[in-house]
């Protein structure tokens, strides 16, 4: 049996090694011992020191971590506390010595078993579909909502993220949001937000919030802060304020406006008679009273102020804390020319997300073996029944191979299309085992090649009528359709001539 | 081997009334159906825009379902659960009303509050949008099965048995919705994809039987039929075998891919009947005749 492998059987081989590689990595990821930070907290101090996303916790205060179970034990432990502990968290790379009162503001997720990124349908999160209120956009207008969406979800700190543009086959564009372990109603509000600021004194607008008219905006903790907390009637209130920076033509405009006013004398001190008024979507924020030296003067550097309420002390100050964040947010990026209407807004919850892909796995499984017993059945050759299940599963494992290579999102219509490429490919490799067993006279290489005729003409119809799906329903069935065609490209080029080969050895 | 072949030389015109009488009811049927539903399917939300509540709580659905179906418009409720256990994990409510009535009505009953992401899920889809969307995959569909016999066209290059594999999918796809109205089950997009999936395994045995009745020389008609048979049987039965399984391991447990393994396995059970009965009589005509 020492016969040399053909080139189509080494091709096979090394495709199904170079996929497991681009599946779990190099040294395997499922060895790897530690946490993953999945989400971090921008305002915390390990962030400023340098902790980022996809960082791997190793070490907590010299006690091994090699789960998030270990991780979750020993910050229960320790937090919360009432004096501030020292806390030093080791990295692959790193270390950081921290002093906290409370667990670090860090989210951790055991590192995942395979390099294969879930689709958000198995993974959990939300995903929502968008379009413009009563109105039409072109490509280079959705291109620019996906900009200043994609800068305004960044600001919040959301980093997992796609925001891609779909249209469909009516030529409707839309933008897909896609976030991972979000819920749907902090998507819901940050889409819903046309987030349009304005700055009025009187009715005249001063300035409005994104490039034109802001040139900077200070979040440095000495620019911009909690300046203090009251009680009053209804609960808890804290004030917040942060500088900004005007561009120069807002800076006039603000010296013109201002030059016309008078001035009041109050025991308080000297203001001018109109207030600067702060909107966001149409909505008073705040009214700042204008010192007297203002008045007429072209001025780059302005105070913004506001405030959160709460019923406790503490949630008003979380709440003004948001409120700021979200004006920075609003002034930086600028405010979208339209409403947005979220016309699909789905959420899945990600623990079933696990136990389906359980499910599936043993779905696979058995299905695979059932039919390992009717080939085997039907033509008494173990082992080109053996070769035959070998070949379907390394056609799955190069299909894997190749979504974890081109960050291919796994979703559920792509394990659809995975069952449809297993399905054609076992269909087409009994093809060639039948062509094999025929007891015809021309030889065993031109049945193959016969055989090879039927496989082709099935490939290219599949082929066909899979392409209207790449763009119907705003691709949202892409995925079966990407998965499909690559599974059974690679099924005919290569995992099912190398089957070919392997009956031509069992032949000889 | 002889008797049959015996019976099948003078009788396969014959046979050929079978699936002509099934095809005939069949779109009679679908004309009925359309004049009383408006379309040639049941729809569920997904193609009709709505709600879709996941409850991760245990919940008794016969008591959800007589209280709440008058107040919420199609209500269709689902039960998931663990596949060993048979223990209830969550429950799946799904209404065309719309979502925050739908999410009060249920809190109501319910007597607690449902907190999206932890426990329970949300899912809406506009109706103008899955209108659009239902339109274009009817499209899509469309299209597919005109690329589909433009591709087999260039292949064996001659009308009539191109006409035959495209008359046998299409037979397929109406069979088979006609048996899925009659079972009263609704049509995802799920069910779309999985019709596509069907027009591929039904071109697959097309092809084989065609290739090897026209194409090839050796061996009598009738044998290079029975060959062809038992290539193709081998393959739909393979097909059918792991898809039931798989149907039945994931029922209940996720409802996308028990509708796509639904509509296979009954597509591929008439994708039986019409290849062997109706392909196999239409190119046994055209091959004898063309002798």
């Amino acid at each position: 049996m020492k016969k040399k492998l053909t080139w189509k059987i080494w091709l096979l081989i090394i495709l199904v090694a170079f996929s497991l590689l681009s599946i779990f990595g190099m040294p395997p990821t499922f060895l790897e011992k530690g946490v993953v930070v999945t989400s971090i907290d921008s305002d915390s101090s390990l962030f400023e020191q340098g902790l980022s996303q996809g960082s791997i916790i190793i070490l907590v205060d010299e006690i091994p971590i090699t789960n998030l179970e270990d991780y979750t034990k020993i910050m229960q432990e320790k937090f919360p506390s009432n004096n501030s502990q020292k806390t030093t968290i080791k990295t692959k790379d790193s270390e950081y010595v921290v002093l906290l009162k409370d667990a670090p503001q860090i989210v951790v997720e055991d590192i995942s078993n395979s390099r294969i990124k879930l689709g958000l349908d198995l993974a959990g999160g939300a995903r929502a579909l968008v379009k413009a209120e009563n109105k039409s956009l072109t490509p280079s207008e959705v291109g620019d909502l996906i900009d200043i969406t994609r800068n305004r979800l960044n600001e919040f700190g959301l980093t997992d993220l796609k925001v891609l543009p779909v249209s469909d086959l009516s030529g409707n564009h839309f933008m897909l949001i896609e976030i991972a372990g979000a819920t749907p109603k902090d998507l819901k509000q940050l889409v819903s937000e046309q987030g349009k600021f304005e700055a009025k004194i009187g009715n005249e607008t001063v300035f409005v919030g994104g490039d034109k008219d802001i040139a900077s905006v200070s979040r440095d903790a000495q620019n911009s802060r909690i300046e203090g907390c009251s009680q009053s009637q209804e609960g808890y209130f804290c004030r917040f304020s942060f500088a900004i920076t005007l561009s120069g033509d807002a800076a006039k405009r603000h010296a013109d406006i201002t030059d016309k006013l008078e001035v009041n004398s109050t025991p308080e001190g000297n203001y001018l008679s109109e207030k600067l008024d702060l909107y966001l979507d149409d909505k008073l924020v705040d009214r700042l009273l204008i010192s007297e030296g203002l008045k007429g003067r072209v001025t780059t550097q302005i105070a913004i102020s506001g405030s959160g309420e709460g019923n406790t002390e503490e949630e008003a100050y979380e709440n003004a804390k948001e409120e700021m964040k979200k004006l920075q947010t609003v002034l930086i990026t600028g405010s979208l020319p339209y409403k947005l209407e979220i016309v699909k807004l789905d959420t899945i919850s990600p623990t079933l997300g696990k136990e389906f892909i359980n499910v599936i796995l043993i779905a696979g499984l058995v299905a695979i073996l059932a039919v390992l017993i009717i080939i085997f059945i039907r033509y008494r050759k173990i082992k080109a029944s053996l070769a035959l299940i070998l070949t379907t599963v390394s056609e799955v494992i190069i299909i894997l191979g190749v979504a974890s290579l081109i960050d291919w999102n796994l979703d559920l219509p792509s394990i659809a299309g995975i069952l449809a490429t297993i399905g054609t490919g076992i269909d087409d490799l009994i093809v060639l085992l039948d062509e094999s067993v025929h007891s015809i006279t021309i030889s065993l290489k031109q049945r193959l090649k016969r055989a090879f005729a039927i496989i082709m003409g099935a490939y290219f119809t599949s082929l066909v009528s899979l392409l209207p799906l790449l763009w119907a329903g705003a691709g949202l069935l892409k995925g079966f359709a990407i998965t499909t065609i690559i599974g059974i490209s690679i099924g005919v080029l290569i995992t099912r001539p190398a089957f070919s080969d392997m009956i031509k050895r069992f032949g000889e | 081997m002889k008797v049959l072949s015996g019976f099948h030389d003078k009788h396969y015109k014959t046979l050929l009334l079978i699936p002509l009488i099934l095809i005939v009811l069949s779109l009679a049927y679908m004309f009925v159906f359309y004049q009383n539903n408006g379309d040639f399917f049941k729809k569920d939300i997904s193609l009709t825009g709505g709600t879709s509540i996941t409850v991760y709580e245990k919940v008794n659905i016969e008591e959800l379902k007589t209280t709440l179906s008058s107040q919420l418009n199609d209500l269709n409720v689902r039960e998931i659960y663990d596949l060993r256990t048979r223990e209830q994990k969550a429950v799946i409510i799904e209404t065309t009303s719309d979502g925050e009535f739908a999410k009060q009505t249920l809190e109501e009953f319910l007597n607690y509050e449902l907190k999206e992401g932890e426990n329970s899920d949300f899912e809406f889809t506009g109706s103008a949008l899955s209108q659009s969307f239902y339109k274009q995959l009817l499209v899509a569909i469309l299209i597919a099965f005109f690329f589909m016999a433009i591709v087999v066209l260039i292949l064996f290059r001659t009308v009539v048995p191109s006409m035959a594999v495209v008359i046998s999918a299409f037979a397929d796809i109406l069979m088979t919705l006609v048996l899925l109205n009659m079972l009263g089950i609704k049509f995802s997009t799920a069910g779309i994809v999985a019709l596509l999936m069907l027009i591929g395994y039904s071109v697959d045995t097309d092809i084989l039987l065609t290739t090897r009745i026209l194409k090839r020389t050796e061996g009598t008609l009738n044998r290079r039929i029975l060959g062809a048979f038992k290539t193709g049987i081998t393959m739909t039965l393979t097909s059918l075998f792991a898809f039931l399984i798989a149907l039945f391991i994931v029922k209940s447990f996720s409802p996308v891919l028990t509708q796509i393994f639904t509509v296979l396995v009954i597509g591929l059970g008439f994708d039986l009947l019409n290849t062997w009965i109706t392909n196999v009589s239409i190119l046994k005509w055209y091959a004898l005749k063309k002798k």
